[in-house]
């Protein structure tokens, strides 16, 4: 993955102004294939961060202290 | 709920009196006066206290506010009054803390309270023990009264809204673990968002300390990386059972969220404080959660879709440079290019061909004119001149030889007659004729006079044949 792009929402802010350019065309070869190619990029790392995490359900008790919620809340367990 | 009246104060605690029972102090009564009877101020009032406290112990009255102030004690000074009387009430600390709304001046009120005296002052005074707004209930009016403060502060205000986070790494939610709002929202994402992750911050939701225990809640979750946004509520109750998220501290506790904060408080119906101080409200807790769902789902089609307008873009730039090169092929001025390329081509060969022709052409001419020449300089006889201009030197030569003895016999014959007119002139000739010549001994001079000489001096005599070495014996004059 590439390490300038980290946050989320601005890769999806970039991706639509790389799409928005393309698709206005009068672009060089060059560029537009530059552009794709930091567009596939962007847009890879979105799905990445999409599918990657995790469900999880924790409890954060007034110590401050996070803990796995029990079975209660996991209603999607076998 | 007293931090509401955090109000300057400016007199002293003017309550402390009241414990304070003037004691009534008989005195003798003298004779003249025994028909009278004669009390003092502090026993005659003590007398009406008593009355007045047994009379009305409690009692309800309806008026309008006025002169409303609180003392940094905690108590509450007002006057009550309406178009004909107007009666002084105090309402103490325990009792204001309990008052949902605040009392303020031209605020139409019935308290509930005690009368009292206050002594010192002859005053008489109605000890309030409970207060509620005349018409509409108190909960309304607290309501009512926070929400234009925080209004009027611009803690509602549209531009304070933060839009939600496309993708929250990680969701937060304060609410209680007992109610069903958890569950419903659990439900919601698991069917929907199943890799979620949330981190639950239990809360009171109700009851005494309810409003406090949200605040501290949300202050906390909020510190808990990657939280991008925060559910906060509760499922339906009443009035009384959503109160807390009515409170100020709630609300001030979202707005100073540094991360987008959802309310989800009761149903569609209830509308809160704490909706209002939220980036978005959500009418219930599982509306919350579509929210935040659909908040991701709307990005995920919003990725897909960038991602096909991504290759379409691409595709199409591609496409649209690649009929450009075949409308620049077949434009006429470039169609005809390579067969006009072709015909130069050859043109330029048999130019080259016809230049190097002329070339030789050029070259053999010279060349043949160049033989000729040769031809014509061979023709022209170098050699016979050559021989003509010999036999010219040998004939001057001869002539020149000829003329060069000529001239030595002529030369010959001169010199013999100049010899022999030398030898007449001779002076030696006259030797022959026996005269002879002296020198001196080294011969150098002729001595003509015998002065020239010295006896025994040498001499030397030239004779016609011969020379003689004489000594001069003498001399003669």
């Amino acid at each position: 993955m590439d390490s300038t792009i980290n946050d989320f929402e601005a890769a999806i802010a970039e991706l639509e102004t790389i799409v928005k350019k393309l698709e206005e065309g009068d672009l060089a070869l060059e560029k537009s294939l530059e552009l794709y190619e930091r567009g596939v990029q962007l847009s890879r790392f979105c799905h990445t961060r999409l599918e990657a995490a995790e469900k999880r359900i924790e409890i954060l008790n007034e110590r401050g202290d996070l803990r796995p919620a029990g079975t209660a809340f996991s209603k999607d367990e076998k | 709920m007293s931090s509401l009246f955090d109000l300057p104060f400016d007199e002293p605690e003017p309550a402390q009196a009241e414990a304070n029972t003037p004691v009534a102090r008989e005195r003798p009564i003298e004779g003249r006066e025994r028909a009278r009877t004669v009390v003092t101020v502090s026993e005659l009032t003590s007398r009406i206290r008593d009355m007045l406290e047994t009379a009305y112990a409690e009692v309800w009255v309806e008026a309008e506010i006025s002169n409303c102030r609180l003392w940094n004690t905690g108590h509450l000074y007002f006057t009550l009054k309406d178009p004909g009387a107007q009666l002084k009430a105090v309402m103490f600390k325990s009792a204001v803390r309990s008052l949902k709304f605040k009392p303020e001046d031209g605020l139409h009120v019935v308290v509930r309270g005690r009368l009292s005296v206050y002594e010192p002052k002859g005053e008489y005074q109605i000890v309030c023990e409970q207060m509620e707004p005349h018409g509409l209930g108190a909960l309304q009016l607290a309501f009512d009264q926070l929400k234009r403060r925080l209004q009027a502060e611009g803690l509602f205000d549209a531009a304070r809204k933060r839009p939600l986070p496309a993708f929250p790494r990680k969701i937060g939610i304060v609410t209680s673990l007992d109610g069903a709002a958890i569950r419903d929202m659990i439900k919601v994402l698991d069917r929907r968002y199943p890799n979620a992750h949330l981190v639950i911050r239990p809360a009171r939701v109700q009851g005494d300390g309810a409003a406090a225990d949200l605040a501290r809640a949300l202050g906390e979750i909020v510190t808990v990386p990657g939280i991008d946004v925060v559910i906060i509520g509760r499922g339906g109750g009443s009035v009384e059972d959503l109160w807390a998220f009515n409170e100020e501290v709630v609300a001030r506790a979202i707005v100073a969220s540094p991360v987008p904060v959802i309310s989800a408080v009761g149903h569609e119906v209830d509308f809160t404080i704490a909706d209002f101080a939220a980036d978005v409200r959500a009418p219930t807790p599982s509306a919350a959660a579509e929210i935040v769902v659909s908040r991701k789902e709307d990005f995920c089609t919003h990725i897909e879709r960038l991602g096909e307008r991504l290759n379409g873009a691409v595709r199409g730039s591609i496409a649209r440079l690649e009929s450009r090169v075949h409308q620049l092929n077949r434009r006429p001025g470039f169609a005809g290019w390579s067969a006009r390329l072709a015909m130069r081509g050859r043109h330029c060969a048999e130019t080259t061909h016809a230049l190097r022709h002329a070339a030789h052409g050029v070259v053999n001419r010279r060349l043949r004119t160049y033989q000729a020449l040769r031809l014509q300089l061979e023709q022209f006889d170098l050699r016979r001149r050559l021989g003509a201009i010999r036999a010219k030197l040998v004939a001057a030569d001869t002539t020149l030889r000829a003329a060069a003895i000529q001239r030595h016999h002529r030369a010959e014959a001169r010199l013999h007659t100049c010899a022999a007119r030398l030898d007449s002139l001779s002076p030696l000739a006259v030797l022959g004729r026996g005269y002879a010549v002296v020198w001196d001994e080294s011969r150098t001079k002729v001595i003509r006079q015998s002065t020239e000489a010295k006896p025994g001096d040498t001499v030397r005599v030239t004779l016609a044949k011969g020379e003689l070495k004489c000594h001069v014996t003498s001399t003669d004059d």
